[in-house]
């Protein structure tokens, strides 16, 4: 039907997204260092750099094999991260899987550093998914109810163990990422729309109940979170719904985030300018927006999310070119991890949702997520790189 | 951006571009919702947040509020607070001036005399400070003081001290230095002391009620003053039970430095005053209460001129302990007594020193009384120690048979009735290993508890072990594991692990290291690991309780904070008893142990000093043997860690408790342990009968 383009083609407009956003970045914590020097010996940016380093070499490893073989990998890479949680959920082995900030979540290796697996998960579940969806559609074609079913109880299998793993650590901000990302998979599996809408019913009925049923009796449901661990997860409610009166727990992150976000106003402070955001524990790390915000104003701000808009739209401009459904849905999934994360970290300094310990992708400091992003930014160059386009495509 | 309108011949081609536009609609909607709501805080709010960071960040907005109170079982005050009000001083961002000073101090002096006393009053105040204040009502002439070259020559400072030096003693009797004014003077000497935006006390003894209204009442005039209520924690029982309690820390401490951001995350400030040991620790979300919060609205010059409650304060909620503090008091006095009587005893050779006792309800895990004396040798003085009961450890001997022939039963090395010879152990050419005497050819393991028999237990580790014994000659098939297997049903007891008792530590106990058939035995006998002694007392609880390890706890109840003094409020939650685990084995196994446990009581080990008893008690004794070595390791005497555990009444057993007296010396001792474990048991049923009889 159509004569093949052979020259693979490199995406250039994504490589440009990233490095603006490395920029941002590591120009930030240049910013912000002054005030860090006053509580840590490291320098953040230069070991930031290092980090953006590293994942760009890893891209250029990743780009020299076909994607495709992730498919043969998908398992293997599925065990090795499900290992490294049920590790973390035994806290072995001892000395090695270490607590941060109240959760169990960290592995701490002599020389390397610091690895948090809950990061590397995100990927190795997409690509898992992805095959997962691919395999079964080139089963059974056709779509039942029946067979809608079956497949979406695979993938309930799949992604609800890793879920509840990284749950219990506790870390409410990845079980949220992950929930996102199976979301998105789900909704581009191709299961039937009526399926999907009695799932967003269940769900919207769910949070309904939860509500009601913490007006009507917040006695017994305060007694039943704490019985169940959940504490952490309610102060961080309280903290959202009623700022001024839970001050000195769940909320005092988010009054000093509003007032660090909402001081910087139109213009900004001026780079470096940071009085309030460097009082609020994280700034350099999850609650690096409100630095953000603080220094540069709403033109700051609304430049980021503007740069984050390009990256989703350019990944499903590629999501879309691919004419592999298994890289359609990486590509997905990845854009399922992407949005998720930008709208929660902002979100939750704006007040729009409760607080979650979640990195802004790309700009955040940290070892683990930088990486994670760049090996998916690879994975992503990869798929644009082997897609086929076809002179005389009769599709289009 | 997509083009979506062509029809295609396969559906499925299709759906896959159409969900992802409608992904990507999606997440365009939610961007622009971003987008909106920072225009919101940033353009719309943005200006009214610059307000309130200028309003509120440079004014003390909030105010102590008391720490929850710790009852006892019996409602009785353990730990209360005090009141303790003070006079602080705040200065502005880049402090004020002299004068500013001076005003406020000549105002402040209107309602507070800072010292009573007036012959200390005027020792305070020196020369120096009185030619300052004739400096600042006479400022004009004191510049005069200066010449055009000082002018030139001097700096700023070395003026000043030259103004000073040259004011004469003829000047400064212009002023009548009366009480009135040298009062003044004080209070500008302690408001010059103060930082910028730091509180600094300037009177907090000795001042009067009136004194304090009276500054309350004018807190709007004396722009920086505040006047304050600190409080300080009034410990009810004195040093009874005062390790648990544990302490906080005073306002120049603060929040502890090592995790400040974890305080700091939760709205502490840095000079916030936290429980660093004890209860105070363990509870401190549950005791520390909620700050009031004070907006004060001022004009641009710094002045209040209003202020407003944003968030009311609350005091922390209380504690109700599980603990009957008459008790606990009555114990401490038994256990040093006996101390006493066994340090002019036998028992003493150098060497003794402790003495330590458990006791909870074996069926809920209330701890009843935590007591431990050491008497000092150096100082000769006997005290509270009563923290050694959850950090030392030391080998119990042979009460933790009970928990050997368990896991006899549990490993299938022994049965219901299963028999062996009391005749010691002879492996290869080491020294035999035997009973304190011959017990007989054929004992049942009940037998077995109630004459404490050693070699019934070596057996039954020998068996445990898989080993072939044959007498002397070397065993044969000696697994290692046998360590673990141990060490993993004793532990099901409690012995060897965390009791989870509700405090922020408590010790484990040490695991001895050498895996040798000879320590597996000692294992047996209690002669190889070491034990707190509130790790025993779990363990005989366990007995005593069927099988269920429940978990020691301190805390009973948290409350409330009551409306009015001295009265409780509502129960916030009730501490019920949480089973740790289920020893996993049928009941009449554990029906075995305490019918050996019973006649340890009746016709065993503790019959003669027990005889008369007028309550029925089961349990167990133990001897373990604790050499002591000099530097090179030759043993230069020998004591021994005498210990009892027990619980009473044998039906439905209410009390359980553990004993040891560490070191004790050889020979005819003074049966210590039997002696507190009667007179801590009588005075528990004697108090219990007092309170229903109340």
């Amino acid at each position: 039907m159509s004569q093949k383009n052979t020259n693979p083609t490199i995406d250039y407009t994504l490589i440009l997204i990233i490095i603006t956003l490395a920029i941002i970045s590591i120009f930030t914590l240049f910013t912000l260092d002054p005030y860090l020097k006053q509580s840590y010996s490291q320098t953040f940016y230069i070991q930031q750099l290092v980090w953006y380093i590293g994942g760009s070499i890893l891209i250029v490893f990743i780009m020299l094999v076909d994607y495709d073989r992730l498919r043969q990998i998908s398992w293997l890479l599925y065990g090795v991260g499900m290992v490294m949680l049920i590790l973390l959920f035994f806290h072995l082995p001892p000395g090695i899987a270490i607590k941060v900030n109240g959760a169990w979540g960290w592995f701490s290796f002599p020389v390397i550093g610091t690895l948090q697996p809950a990061e590397f998960m995100k990927i190795f579940l997409i690509v898992f998914l992805a095959h997962l969806i691919v395999a079964h559609n080139e089963k059974y074609p056709d779509h039942t109810i029946k067979l809608d079913l079956w497949l979406l109880t695979k993938i309930a299998v799949f992604s609800l163990p890793p879920i509840f793993f990284i749950g219990n650590q506790p870390d409410l901000g990845g079980v949220l990422v992950l929930t996102a990302i199976t979301a998105c998979l789900i909704l581009i599996s191709g299961i039937k729309w009526r399926i999907i809408f009695s799932l967003v019913l269940m769900a919207i009925l769910g949070v309904i109940m939860v509500v009601f049923l913490y007006i009507s009796f917040p006695e017994q449901v305060d007694t039943f979170v704490e019985a169940t661990g959940f504490d952490h997860v309610e102060s961080r409610f309280q903290g959202w719904l009623s700022t001024e009166e839970f001050g000195q727990s769940g909320g005092y992150q988010l009054i000093r985030a509003m007032l660090a976000i909402g001081s910087g106003q139109l213009n900004g402070k001026g780079i470096g300018q940071v009085e309030i955001a460097q009082t609020i524990p994280h700034y350099h790390t999850d609650m690096i927006f409100t630095a953000i915000a603080e220094s540069f104003g709403f033109f700051g701000t609304s430049f980021v999310i503007t740069i984050y808009f390009l990256l989703i739209y350019r990944l499903i401009h590629i999501a879309l070119q691919s004419n592999d459904p298994f890289g359609s849905y990486i590509v997905t999934g990845i854009v399922g991890m992407f949005t998720f994360q930008v709208f929660q970290n902002i979100g939750m300094s704006i007040k729009l949702l409760p607080i979650t310990g979640l990195p802004l992708p790309f700009i955040s400091y940290g070892g683990s997520s930088t990486l994670t992003y760049l090996i998916a930014i690879g994975i992503v160059l990869n798929i644009h790189y082997r897609t086929k386009t076809y002179m005389f495509e009769s599709d289009k | 951006m997509l083009d979506q309108k062509k029809k295609k011949k396969k559906k499925k081609r299709l759906q896959l571009p159409l969900r992802l536009n409608i992904l990507f609609i999606f997440v365009f909607g939610l961007f622009s919702l971003l987008v909106i709501q920072l225009g919101v805080v940033q353009i719309i709010n943005g200006e009214e947040a610059q307000q309130k960071i200028n309003q509120t960040e440079n004014t003390p907005s909030e105010k102590p509020v008391p720490r929850g109170k710790i009852y006892d079982r019996n409602l009785d005050v353990v730990l209360d607070n005090e009141a303790v009000k003070s006079i602080t001083y705040t200065p502005p961002k880049n402090g004020d001036s002299a004068a500013n000073r001076l005003k406020l101090a000549e105002k402040l002096a209107e309602f507070v005399m800072i010292i009573k006393d007036e012959e200390e009053l005027k020792d305070e105040i020196n020369e120096r400070d009185k030619k300052e204040y004739w400096y600042l009502k006479n400022t004009k002439d004191a510049l005069d003081k200066l010449t055009e070259e000082d002018r030139k020559e001097l700096t700023t400072g070395e003026q000043y001290q030259t103004v000073l030096d040259r004011i004469t003693e003829q000047e400064l009797t212009t002023i009548s230095w009366n009480v009135e004014l040298l009062n003044v003077l004080a209070i500008k000497k302690e408001l010059d002391q103060a930082f910028e935006l730091s509180p600094h006390v300037i009177v907090n003894e000795g001042i009067t009620d009136e004194e304090y209204a009276q500054v309350s009442e004018h807190l709007l005039e004396l722009s920086g003053i505040d006047a304050v209520i600190d409080w300080e924690r009034k410990k009810m029982f004195g040093t009874t039970f005062n390790s648990y309690i544990g302490g906080i820390s005073d306002s120049e401490e603060g929040i502890p430095r090592e995790n400040s951001d974890y305080y700091l995350a939760n709205g502490y400030t840095w000079n916030d005053r936290v429980g660093k040991s004890g209860l105070e620790k363990q509870y401190e979300n549950i005791l520390r209460g909620r700050k009031e919060k004070i907006q004060f609205t001022t004009d641009t010059k710094g002045n209040v001129i209003g202020s407003e409650v944003v968030v009311e304060g609350q005091r922390g909620k209380d504690l109700i302990l599980t603990l009957d503090m008459q008790l606990q008091q009555a114990v401490d006095e038994i256990v040093e007594e006996e101390l006493k009587k066994a340090m002019n005893s036998v028992n003493n050779n150098g060497y003794l020193q402790d003495a330590l006792v458990a006791m909870m309800d074996p069926q809920t895990g209330d701890v009843l009384a935590l007591s431990a004396v050491r008497y000092d040798r150096e100082d000769k003085t006997y005290s509270d120690n009563s923290y050694r009961v959850i950090y030392d450890a030391h080998e119990p001997g042979s009460t933790v048979k009970g928990a050997t022939v368990l896991t006899g039963y549990e490993t299938g090395a022994i049965d219901i009735g299963t028999r062996f010879s009391d005749k010691a152990i002879q492996i290869a050419n080491d020294p035999p290993k035997k009973s304190y005497r011959f017990l007989g050819y054929s004992l049942s393991e009940v037998d077995a508890l109630e004459m404490s028999s050693n070699v019934y237990m070596f057996r039954t580790a020998l068996k445990i072990s898989g080993a072939t014994y044959i007498e002397g000659e070397n065993l044969r098939n000696f697994n290692n594991d046998a360590f673990g297997i141990m060490r993993k049903h004793f532990s099901e007891f409690g012995l060897g692990v965390e009791t989870g008792i509700d405090l922020p530590f408590e010790a484990t106990g040490v695991r001895g290291g050498d895996p040798v058939a000879g320590n597996l035995l000692d294992l047996a006998i209690g002669q190889y690991d070491t034990y707190t002694t509130l790790q025993l007392a779990q363990y005989v609880s366990t007995i005593a309780n069927d099988g269920y390890r429940v978990k020691p706890h301190l805390v009973k109840e948290i409350r409330e904070p009551g409306n009015e003094e001295n009265k409780l409020g509502p129960v916030l939650k009730q501490n019920t008893p949480e089973v740790l685990n289920r020893v996993s084995m049928d009941d009449r196994y554990i029906d075995r142990v305490q019918l050996g446990f019973e006649r340890v009581f009746t016709g065993g080990t503790a019959r003669s000093n027990w005889s008369g008893f007028e309550y029925d008690v089961a349990g167990k004794t133990g001897t373990a043997e604790k050499p002591k070595f000099d530097e090179s390791g030759n043993q230069i005497a020998k004591t021994e860690n005498l210990s009892l555990i027990g619980y009473s009444p044998v039906e439905n057993p209410e009390v359980a408790f553990a004993i040891i007296v560490p070191e004790n010396g050889t020979g005819d001792q003074y049966a210590v342990h039997h002696e507190i474990g009667k007179r801590i048991i009588s005075k528990y049923y004697e108090l219990k009968k007092n309170r229903i009889e109340d």
